[in-house]
């Protein structure tokens, strides 16, 4: 007789669940500096566990069951600068690394943790080392420096001619108008600034499911394709999808960030790719509600919900929803005692918040890549329009999209005054698209953006700020959000939403979208 | 004939009445104008003013929509064949109609109405949120789609195009077409030709595209369809302008043509 795959591996983390309890943790007694991941730390990964975050406790269920990190290439520092991929994927962190962590590595180590390693850890390598400042970006935002070739050159290393040109109107890093770092350095690149993306639940993230074809769907360009299979890719994985598998990512991201002396071999590759196969997350338990995951709670809530979870599914419908809760946490009974009711209130903002995301119609306006896209300019939707996958909150597709986190006129730009104690802290580029091709269809042939986003790889006018969206889960223990860290909580980055399309949610509203998101 | 002195003057009042009439029922308009979009209790509606009449374009549905809706920010070019269907969002309904998204940016078509109770939009195949679970003008659940038969012989596929536009997200469908045709007939050879439209509007205007668009398109097919593992030997050539733009379908003359040949 066989067994659902799913089946058995369910069953095995029952037993481990049973073994080591739901709420064996590697943090809680000794606090938050023990939930860190060191290179070659040499310990083993439990099937599941929980971390503290500041909402409640992240869960990380691995499906293979435990796991031995020694001489596993995620762990091991097995580049030249000490880093591992963990240094920038913490379990604790979702699988990223928030800032607060960031800033704690700061404190514990003077500044002398390879997270801090001068290549991406710092506003440019050229900088004194032991200078906070010359960190401020990752202290400050969570940001690393990612430096990349003008002019841009395709996910295949072939040049690309762009359709603009870039000028550096702001330096705020001293990096893109330096004589080696510059646009017109003796390395001819640019520096942008980005958040770690989260190494969870990667399944979802490389599925190619639904929407993907040869040739993109919100552009007619050419599909990534898998070297390995020639397969075309959905080119979610990145913030400007220049690597768009788990292994071409794996590849880029040692020699980019831990400095390899040399590539990644086909077993190295192939173990983190499966270790990143069978790792799912998402928040767990809250500080309000307790356990969020219950017999007859949501389907769509919890770490094993995330593992279980079908990918490559558009859930922006009421046949698979994005985030299936159906309406458990609705009109629960009062509670009868002040714990029980406080939890039931909770659950039930969490309900009226996935209700706020998912139903609540507002106009997407002048937002590349999804007005578009044969929808119109302006469309009246909801969040799930473009966080459209279920379980993630992604795109199914191809996801790169401009909803203004870096592009004029909505990136948080503070206005700038002889009184103000603090500069814009990252650079600004000056678009100057061609005259004789079509006009970007929202922003025009001249642009200020913080980060040209997918238009560093593909050289198009209309890529300009578009920038890969990001999964949902697990979000309460990786602050700050959008790729530029200008998010610095959920509040933050409801707000921008509000701002940037005229939304107008009330308070209430935003409080429970809010807690809906730090649920997930 | 001479006219005496009233009779001129009520020919003169009536003069802007009778150039301003809407256009008979089956004629063709093809226009510039700006779109506006109205809000209903379901979906918005998008309208466009062309002199003294108001045109129903499309409604705001999904990707499978056959017309698909313009972009506030930027003119719009209707091409459309009147009908004497009842009025749909306070706009005469057209037949046949194309709509493609002028490229320069315009400020002055920013217009947003609010949704009016007598305005109702009661065949919206999804609501403004989220669907139903499949795609506004799929075929019902459970209904066989059918299936294209597989290409024999030479195949020539038209792939049309937005007035100035290269590829767009109008494209992956026709691109897999080529491909999927290219595979069944076992194609040696492709040529592709790029042609910079022209169109004569209503007012009898002959509007042309940039004169490097058909040459931008055919390249740029070639390269997309080359990239996508169609590499064959023949012609990539592009056309000037075309001359006959007489206001009937001249949105056919922005194309890219692709022959194949076994």
């Amino acid at each position: 007789m066989r067994f659902p795959r799913d089946l058995v591996w369910f069953a095995a983390l029952l037993a481990t669940l049973l073994a080591v309890g739901v709420h064996n943790t590697t943090a809680a007694a000794d606090g938050p500096v023990d939930q860190w991941w060191a290179p070659g730390s040499d310990r083993p990964l439990p099937a599941y566990v929980e971390y503290d975050d500041p909402a409640g406790r992240i869960g990380l269920v691995n499906t293979a069951g435990t796991i031995t990190t020694a001489g596993h290439p995620f762990f091991e520092p097995i580049g030249t600068n000490g880093r591992a991929c963990v240094t920038c994927h913490q379990p604790a962190d979702g699988m990223s690394v928030s800032v607060a962590t960031i800033k704690r590595r700061w404190e514990v180590t003077a500044g002398k943790d390879p997270l801090f390693a001068m290549i991406d850890g710092a506003n440019c390598p050229n900088q004194p080392a032991a200078d906070p400042a010359s960190h401020s970006l990752l202290l400050g935002r969570g940001l690393f420096r990612i430096a990349l070739p003008w002019p841009p050159r395709d996910d295949k290393g072939q040049v690309v001619t762009p359709e603009f040109t870039i000028e550096v109107v702001r330096d705020s890093t001293g990096c893109n108008s330096g004589p080696e770092y510059g646009i017109n350095g003796t390395r001819h690149e640019i520096s942008v600034y980005r958040r770690p993306r989260a190494a969870v639940n990667l399944r979802y993230v490389a599925s190619s499911g639904f929407g993907v074809s040869p040739f993109i769907g919100k552009t007619g360009q050419l599909a990534a394709v898998d070297p390995e299979t020639g397969r075309p890719l959905n080119m979610n994985m990145m913030a400007d999808a220049r690597k768009s598998t788990l292994k071409t990512q794996a590849q880029s991201a040692a020699h980019d960030h831990l400095q390899v002396a040399k590539p990644l071999t086909p077993e190295q590759l192939t173990q983190i790719q499966d270790f990143e196969l069978q790792l799912y997350g998402a928040q767990a338990v809250s500080n309000v509600a307790g356990k969020l995951v219950e017999p007859d709670g949501p389907s769509g809530i919890g770490p094993e919900a995330m593992a279980k979870g079908r990918d490559g599914v558009l859930g922006n419908n009421t046949t698979q929803y994005v985030i299936p809760m159906e309406n458990k946490w609705a009109d629960l009974p009062a509670g009868k005692t002040p714990a029980e009711k406080a939890r039931n209130e909770f659950l039930e903002s969490v309900q009226r918040g996935h209700d706020v995301f998912f139903y609540r119609t507002f106009w997407i306006k002048d937002a590349m890549h999804i007005n578009s896209v044969g929808l119109g300019n302006p469309i009246k939707r909801t969040c799930a329009t473009c966080h459209g996958m279920h379980m993630t909150g992604m795109d199914t597709a191809n996801g790169w999209m401009d909803l203004g986190t870096t592009n004029h006129p909505y990136a948080l730009e503070p206005a700038e005054s002889p009184w103000a104690k603090d500069l814009p802290p990252l650079p600004l580029f000056k678009i100057t698209c061609r005259e004789d091709l079509p006009p970007h269809p929202f922003l025009g042939r001249v642009i200020y953006t913080q980060d040209p986003g997918r238009a560093l790889i593909s050289g198009k006018c209309e890529d300009v700020g578009a920038i890969v969206i990001q999964q949902f889960r697990g979000l309460a223990a990786r602050a700050p959000y959008f790729s530029n860290g200008s998010a610095a909580n959920l509040r933050e980055l409801v707000d921008f939403y509000d701002r940037r399309f005229n939304i107008k949610y009330t308070e209430a509203e935003k409080t429970d979208l809010i807690n809906f998101l730090e649920s997930l | 004939m001479r006219m005496n002195r009233p009779q001129l003057v009520a020919l003169l009042l009536l003069a802007p009445a009778v150039l301003n009439a809407a256009p008979p029922v089956g004629s063709h308009i093809s226009f510039v104008s700006c779109p506006i979009i109205r809000d209903t209790r379901s979906v918005p509606c998008w309208l466009s003013d062309y002199r003294s009449d108001r045109y129903y374009l499309t409604i705001q549905s999904d990707v499978s929509a056959e017309v698909q809706p313009p972009y506030l920010g930027h003119k719009v070019l209707v091409e459309g064949v009147v009908t004497d269907k009842p009025q749909i969002c306070g706009g005469i309904v057209m037949s046949d109609v194309h709509l493609s998204v002028m490229p320069e940016l315009d400020a002055n078509c920013n217009e947003q109405l609010p949704a009016e109770d007598r305005y109702v939009i009661d065949f919206n195949p999804r609501p403004p949120g989220p669907s139903a679970g499949r795609l506004a003008f799929a075929g019902a659940p459970g209904t066989p789609r059918q299936a294209a038969p597989p290409a024999r012989g030479p195949q020539t596929i038209n792939i049309y195009f937005d007035f100035d536009h290269g590829v767009s997200f109008r494209h992956p469908s026709a691109l897999s077409s080529v491909l999927n045709a290219a595979k069944q007939i076992g194609a040696k050879r492709m040529n592709i030709v790029g042609v910079r439209g022209a169109h004569r509007l209503s007012d009898g205007t002959l509007l042309q595209e940039a004169p490097n668009t058909g040459q931008r398109r055919a390249q740029e097919i070639a390269g997309l369809l080359k990239g996508a593992g169609l590499d064959l030997p023949g012609a990539v050539t592009w056309t000037s302008g075309e001359s006959d733009a007489d206001g009937v379908d001249d949105w056919q003359s922005r194309r890219v043509t692709v022959e194949l040949l076994p």
